[in-house]
């Protein structure tokens, strides 16, 4: 009962917070805001039971990514007059209703869609072996599975990265003019 | 999920008794660095500071240090940006002591039949809380320097962030080699591996498996906590004060009681990880119990063996402390791209080959 | 009406894309198209968490590692890309690019 009335009290708060995060005017306002929802979900994880991915929601997400946000923000030191911060328009308030008649729609379509969850996990518990979710062995069945079945990926994303790594210092690097050096 | 009323609020006694350490060495830590400062440097330090008469050595100093802040003028300058400027130190401190749950304090105790685990979050996986929640401290420090609307400050915080977020990544890699050791992140078990005889005459603590880790992971948590030589941040001849610049009285002792407390909990956790934690060094807690429960019963043992483990654990983390305040007073400070150079091109690949070495040897014991 | 824990995880992972999608469709600084784009992936995450415990398999949760990683390769070359834009364009505006007229 308890862990049901947490969940679904970060949950709204979650989507609440992202809703009043995507309306500030000033960016650094808004990344703190997704720092909070972030932990929120890293909070669900947790009340899910999958207390790694929380934990390390926390470590990657909201203590790494969202600090290279938080450091190009205030980094690239935008005028205050320079932020465009207008009213909502006809076609804006028009889009909103849309997005919300497509999550009405989807929602219940998800709650047929549940019908199929049976035979799912009859396919994944079918496969040998399977790794249960376990509070007690959380660590050790993500990395088991990490580091047998999805090896291949695991060593690509980490090309992925160092391409990113690379990439990333590249492009934000500030073009040098050659000198030409004038001999006489 | 069981909903004992015994565990609730032992857990929730642990929590509290975690946060009221770590609150409380803050100015405890602050008195030894004062006087161990001034006998490094030959003078005596704050010694007439005492109760009623008696100058117990000064002790009642960070007393009087906090009155007199709490007393000061709480002065918000008008250009700053008051959420931001207001919020900033709170995050250092809330990190510091919302850390302090994972931290053992005993191995068990038996309360009306049920086991208590003397460690107030005891999940699988174990201490990357304190990981993750001190990679959270960074916000402070950003956002303090980028409220302040001032150059000095903002240059600073930048930099005293990009230090953390630098050294975070050689400290994870540097743990993960202890963590293959031991086969686990749950520092109870942990400990409890390091309560047997190694070699006949050592204690079997992580020190002796993984040198190279613990000697990365000490360098790497005196740059987290922004202590001296890495403390570019504070420095007070460079960048005015740093991120510090604008804030004054009762918020600006706020960041020193987050780094204390944050200072306390990494050595914790060093002590934990290759020091015993709260075991003795040839005597376990399991022979004390033996040895003790010919007297008494168990329970009664284990209520008795709980002082210890916590003097022993905060012994030796105080041990650790003092020589984070050796250090401070006796090695210069690092220019920042001599530190940014140490932590990616020097701390990172030994890091990454320590973990490879540890890998391969532990793989070869293990299933040979 | 007993809903159970997981199922409500992907309800709300719905809620979060759509708020996602929303924000970057009505907010033109690319700053904030990109945090849009980040509660997308978190919305995503908790979608594979939530059905990875609905399924009773870790399968979920492993992906979820992999979408941490490349949102934050995305998230780096994206704040790169603004940087350089910010200092050939000076604006961050998604409208006043339209040199290409498209």
């Amino acid at each position: 009962m308890l862990t049901q009335a947490s969940f679904f009290i970060l949950g709204l708060c979650s989507v609440f917070l992202s809703i009043v995060m995507l309306t500030r005017k000033w960016p650094v306002t808004a990344a703190m805001l997704l720092i909070v929802v972030m932990m929120m979900l890293a909070g669900m994880y947790g009340v899910l039971g999958a207390h790694f991915s929380a934990v390390s929601q926390i470590l990657v997400y909201a203590g790494a990514i969202m600090v290279v946000f938080v450091f190009v923000i205030m980094l690239l030191n935008i005028p205050t007059n320079e932020l465009r911060y207008g009213r909502v328009t006809l076609f804006e308030w028009l889009l909103i209703f849309f997005g919300v008649c497509i999550a009405v729609l989807l929602g219940t379509r998800v709650g047929q869609g549940y019908l199929m969850i049976e035979s799912t996990a009859a396919r994944a518990h079918a496969r040998a072996p399977y790794y249960p979710v376990s509070f007690n062995e959380n660590v050790k069945n993500v990395s088991s599975l990490l580091f047998t079945d999805y090896l291949w990926a695991f060593e690509l994303v980490s090309f992925l990265i160092l391409a990113a790594i690379v990439g990333s210092v590249v492009i934000a690097k500030k073009a040098r003019v050659n000198h030409v050096n004038k001999s006489s | 999920m069981e909903f004992s009323y015994i565990q609730i609020l032992s857990t929730v006694l642990l929590m509290l008794f975690g946060i009221a350490v770590g609150a409380q060495i803050a100015p405890i830590m602050s008195w030894v660095e004062r006087r161990q400062c001034a006998f490094i440097q030959r003078r005596l330090g704050p010694n007439r500071v005492g109760f009623f008469k008696y100058r117990v050595f000064g002790l009642a100093q960070p007393i009087a240090d906090a009155i007199k802040l709490l007393f000061k003028e709480d002065f918000i300058p008008p250009y700053v940006h008051k959420a931001f400027y207001v919020l900033a130190p709170v995050i250092p401190v809330m990190m510091g002591l919302a850390v302090t749950v994972v931290i053992p304090w005993g191995s068990h105790l038996i309360v009306g039949g049920e086991i208590v685990n003397l460690q107030a979050v005891s999940l699988n996986s174990g201490f990357l809380i304190l990981f993750a929640l001190s990679s959270l401290s960074v916000y402070g420090v950003t956002l303090a320097g980028w409220s302040s609307n001032d150059k000095y400050s903002l240059l600073g915080g930048l930099r005293a962030s990009a230090q953390m977020v630098s050294y975070e990544v050689a400290m994870g890699l540097s743990v993960v080699p202890v963590v293959l050791i031991w086969g686990t992140f749950d520092l109870q078990k942990i400990i409890a591996s390091q309560s047997t005889i190694l070699w006949g005459f050592l204690p079997n603590w992580g020190v002796f498996y993984a040198p190279v880790s613990f000697v990365i992971f000490l360098v790497t948590i005196f740059a987290e906590t922004n202590r001296l030589p890495f403390d570019l941040a504070e420095g007070e001849a460079e960048l005015v004060a740093g991120f510090l610049t604008e804030y004054g009285g009762m918020r600006w002792s706020l960041f020193f009681l987050g780094e204390y407390s944050m200072m306390f909990i990494m050595c914790a956790l060093t002590v934990c990880l290759f020091f015993g934690g709260y075991e003795l060094p040839w005597v376990s807690q399991h022979d004390l119990i033996l040895w003790l429960s010919s007297v008494v019963s168990e329970t009664v043992a284990r209520w008795l063996l709980l002082p210890l483990g916590i003097v022993v654990l905060l012994v030796k983390s105080i041990v650790l402390m003092w020589f984070f305040v050796q250090v401070r007073f006796t090695v210069p400070r690092f220019r920042y791209d001599q530190l940014m150079k140490l932590g990616w091109l020097y701390l990172l690949p030994i890091a990454l080959v320590n973990l490879a070495v540890t890998a391969l040897v532990v793989a070869f014991v293990r299933f040979h | 009406m007993s809903i159970s824990l997981p199922e409500m995880g992907i309800y709300f992972s719905l809620l979060l894309f759509l708020v996602g999608l929303l924000g970057i469709m009505l907010r033109k600084n690319i700053i904030f198209m990109m945090l849009a784009v980040e509660v997308m992936l978190n919305a995503a995450n908790l979608a594979f968490v939530s059905a990875s415990v609905l399924t009773n398999t870790i399968d979920g949760q492993v992906i979820m590692f992999f979408v941490m990683a490349v949102a934050a390769c995305e998230a780096g070359i994206g704040l790169a890309l603004i940087i350089s834009l910010y200092r050939a364009r000076n604006t961050l505006e998604a409208d006043d690019l339209r040199i290409l007229r498209g």
